[in-house]
């Protein structure tokens, strides 16, 4: 190591590690929300859905699909998020019904193969050209010598919303009880007369809808092509097993910890290197707090 | 054989049933029926299938011959929460409370039915708060906090928010305290008293011939005995033959 | 085995194996390389079986050390003149040997899908390492070499065509498929199927399992390693794309397609996955993987034994 870190940091002005910041908090958000849908299925299905970067990715889609018909993001967004709901849901009766009891490594098959089939579907259908999808407002703010997009705040913002709407759902609702009480005792649900399948394909109808709202939100940032749900599914599983599997609001940390870190990153390596950050610190979660980062301690 | 209704079905009837937990044959082609509003008691040693005829009524453990009926139709191939939903009500020997939901929440399991009111909600919580005081006061506490004895009135009244028409209770005094055993001894008169059909299996020998008016005697995964409660010693020559008390 | 099995067995063994050295004889040119690539990706799934069919551990990171004997069978054939077909095998070899080793030391604490997910993450450092070190690595375009000469020291030295690379192909992965059968059938392969039953069970039995697991790995990568040295000898170059996790859920696919725990099932599922790409891309193009991807979600749902599996019980019917 040539430089010494002081040197290192007078690199780097102060008004750019402020930038790099609200840049990692706002990609952290986004994390969150692709992540908080992993995070339920898999905390409350033992399911780990390798198709869910491509539900994001189809998401964005039906986004600009939609979009062009409309010509109104907001319609887009709640269009994309029920039609890959829906997806989700007739994914989960099809094909993750029939494995329920079985080894959840055969999970991760019959997802990988549907991210297969999707991302390859996208590809048919779209092209490999990647689409736009037109930010719903251009209007920017001063942030130093940075003319930063409102948009991006208000991405964070909403993806917020969005994990907080979850969140009460969880808490207050009725099928928030019953899928708290699935997840902690599927038989004993079952004899309380909850329908135990269908809350399963609820879950992750609600998490693959979530996917989709992250698309259709990402879309203008970083325009929407076939294969833009493999980093996302890769970063999402990072955050789900750092934030610990099945822990909300582990994973909401873990994902805004992820975010920062790779910004900060970027600023001395390419933003493709920095993903090795993320790996690593995965890497150590997994070696030295398995359990995930975010909670606490088990007794 | 006394039935508490006009109508001929039983309300459960259990029809030779064999079940297997993976090679291993559990029961041998079990028998027996709950009357509407009837308390049977179903004894006999560890081991012998009571649990799993229970789970077998409940469509958790799927009998591989034999048929459940209910109130006449055959419920075997129904799943569980069907079964909860048509009218039994399930309080398994290790309780299994949602121990990460409230009070409040593990009831609601039961409660938040269609065809509820709420008029009606409020008026089964009020009975259950009543009948188990305790729960009223912890009724926001995660159920994983409360004591043995709480948590089996819990899952009991958890298993009252259902309505059924009957009670399957595994063990519900094993491990308690005398001051428990015997409210819960007073909760199944009273279940009994508002109609409730009640399949009772318990080690309590004396509280189960007290509380029943059939009991049956459980052998290796088959009915050997059965008999009038009423009719029955602990004494009895039979009691000892399969329960050694 | 009874004594009429083992006689089938290897009559079964010694016919295919005829045929696969006839072959090339008569297959016209693309078939005979079809064929002797079914052979190295079956080598490769082949490896990965060790794991998945024998321990229960689901690698999703094969492409590391197939990627890593590419690269290293690379840098044998660009540095060293004149190239050396033994060299690139021995740096291939060591080049996988050492990822191998990396994965096995920390993928080895965690088990299922940490194990699944954890030897992907590794995958994918590799691959992006490869990819963005564009000096070392070519990056994005990978490098590309001429193929060394079929050679024993001191005794001949001769170019491969297309029917001795595929004999020298064959020759490897049978030898290879010797060792590996030889290898879970010995103590150490069944301390692994015993792993993968009851792991805490062959623990309190006093098997050091960790070590088990490493060297499972080791073995597994080492394979997989060799595998990449042919296919980088056969196809003359090595690309980052041959180390990025598809490749790795592909190897899965062979195996759960073929069978696992049965090494020749990972073969035939290669073969069937190949075929099955051959066929549909002529009506598909690239988008064979969804016709592809459809059966083997069918296969993963209704035939979790595999091909082999499957054959064998209808044979046995």
């Amino acid at each position: 190591m040539g430089i010494p870190l002081e040197q290192l940091l007078q690199a780097i002005p102060f008004e750019q590690l402020l930038i790099q910041t609200v840049n990692g908090i706002v990609t952290g958000m986004i994390l969150a929300l692709v992540a908080s849908g992993l995070t339920l299925i898999f905390g409350i299905m033992d399911v780990v859905n390798f198709a869910h970067g491509e539900l994001f990715m189809l998401g964005a889609y039906v986004g600009v699909i939609t979009l062009a018909a409309t010509g109104n993001f907001w319609v887009a967004l709640v269009v994309a998020t029920l039609t890959i709901a829906l997806l989700g849901a007739a994914i989960h009766v099809t094909t993750l019904r029939p494995l329920l009891g079985r080894d959840p490594l055969t999970t991760i098959l019959a997802t990988f193969g549907i991210s297969l089939v999707l991302q390859n579907y996208a590809l048919w259908q779209f092209g490999p050209v990647a689409r736009k999808i037109q930010e719903p407002f251009t209007g920017h703010f001063t942030l130093f010598y940075l003319d930063y997009p409102w948009y991006r705040l208000v991405i964070a913002l909403l993806s917020a919303a969005i994990i907080g709407a979850l969140w009460l759902f969880l808490k207050f609702g009725t099928y928030g009880i019953w899928i708290r009480a699935t997840t902690q005792d599927r038989v004993m649900a079952q004899a309380m007369g909850i329908p135990v399948p269908s809350v399963l394909t609820v879950v992750f109808a609600i998490g693959a809808g979530m996917a989709a709202a992250s698309g259709v939100l990402f879309g203008p940032l970083v325009g929407v092509n076939h294969a833009m749900g493999l980093d996302w599914v890769l970063k999402a599983f990072i955050v789900v097993v750092v934030g610990g599997m099945g822990n909300l609001g582990g994973s909401i940390a873990a994902s805004i910890f992820i975010g920062l870190m790779e910004s900060y990153a970027s600023l001395w390596v390419s933003p493709a290197q920095a993903v090795i950050f993320s790996f690593v610190v995965l890497i150590l979660t997994l070696l030295f707090r398995p359990t995930g980062l975010f909670v606490p301690t088990p007794k | 054989m006394t039935l508490g209704n006009a109508s001929t079905d039983p309300l459960v009837k259990v029809e030779d049933i064999h079940t297997y937990y993976g090679k291993s044959h559990t029961l041998h082609g079990v028998s027996l029926e709950v009357g509407r509003g009837e308390v049977v008691g179903l004894l006999g040693r560890n081991g012998v299938g009571k649990s799993t005829t229970l789970k077998a009524i409940m469509g958790i453990v799927r009998p591989s011959q034999g048929e459940v009926l209910f109130e006449g139709r055959p419920i075997t191939h129904l799943p569980t929460h069907r079964l909860a939903r048509l009218g039994i009500g399930y309080v398994p020997e290790d309780r299994r409370i949602f121990r990460l939901l409230t009070v409040m929440e593990n009831l609601r399991t039961g409660l938040d039915r269609r065809g509820v009111t709420d008029a009606r909600k409020k008026q089964l919580l009020e009975k259950v708060y009543d009948y188990f005081p305790v729960l009223a006061e912890r009724r926001n506490q995660a159920g994983g906090t409360l004591s043995g004895g709480e948590q089996q009135m819990l899952a009991i009244a958890r298993a009252m928010m259902l309505e059924p028409k009957i009670i399957l209770l595994d063990e519900p005094t094993e491990g308690l305290m005398p001051r428990m055993v015997s409210q819960i001894r007073q909760i199944i008169d009273v279940l009994h008293h508002e109609g409730a059909a009640i399949l009772l299996v318990e080690q309590n020998v004396p509280l189960t011939l007290e509380a029943s008016q059939r009991i049956y005697i459980m052998e290796k995964g088959v009915v050997r005995h059965h008999a009038v409660a009423s009719k029955l010693r602990v004494s009895d020559a039979v009691i000892h033959q399969y329960l050694g008390v | 085995m009874s004594a009429r099995r083992v006689v089938v067995y290897w009559t079964a063994f010694s016919v295919i194996l005829a045929l696969l050295i006839v072959a090339p004889l008569v297959l016209p040119e693309f078939w005979r390389r079809f064929l002797t690539e079914i052979l190295i990706w079956g080598l490769l799934a082949m490896s990965s079986d060790i794991l998945i069919g024998y321990a229960g551990m689901v690698s999703f990171g094969h492409s590391a050390f197939f990627g890593l004997g590419m690269y290293g069978a690379a840098a044998a054939l660009l540095l060293v003149k004149p190239p050396d077909l033994w060299l690139a095998i021995l740096y291939g070899l060591i080049a996988a040997a050492g990822v191998a080793a990396f994965v096995a030391y920390f993928a080895t604490r965690l088990r299922d899908i940490y194990f699944a997910i954890t030897t992907l993450i590794f995958s994918q450092i590799f691959y992006v390492i490869i990819f963005t070190w564009t000096e070392v690595t070519g990056g994005e375009n990978g490098l590309t070499f001429g193929r060394p000469a079929l050679a024993i020291p001191g005794l001949f030295s001769v170019p491969f065509t297309s029917e001795t690379l595929h004999w020298f192909v064959l020759a490897v992965v049978t030898a290879s498929y010797l060792a590996l059968r030889r290898i879970t059938q010995s103590p150490f392969g069944m301390v692994l199927q015993s792993i993968r039953e009851n792991e805490a069970r062959t623990r309190a039995i006093g098997y050091p399992i960790e070590r088990y697991k490493i060297a499972a790995v080791m073995l597994s990568g080492l394979f997989a390693g060799l595998a990449g040295v042919l296919y980088a000898i056969q196809n003359r170059f090595a690309a980052p794309d041959f180390v990025f996790f598809l490749i790795s859920g592909e190897v899965v696919i062979f195996n759960v397609i073929g069978g696992i725990g049965t090494l020749v099932g990972p073969i035939v599922g290669a073969a069937f996955f190949l075929l099955l790409r051959e066929g549909f891309s002529r009506f598909f193009t690239e988008y064979y993987l969804i016709p592809v991807g459809l059966i083997f979600i069918a296969m993963v749902i209704f035939m979790p034994q595999g091909l082999l599996g499957f054959m064998r019980r209808w044979l046995n019917q």
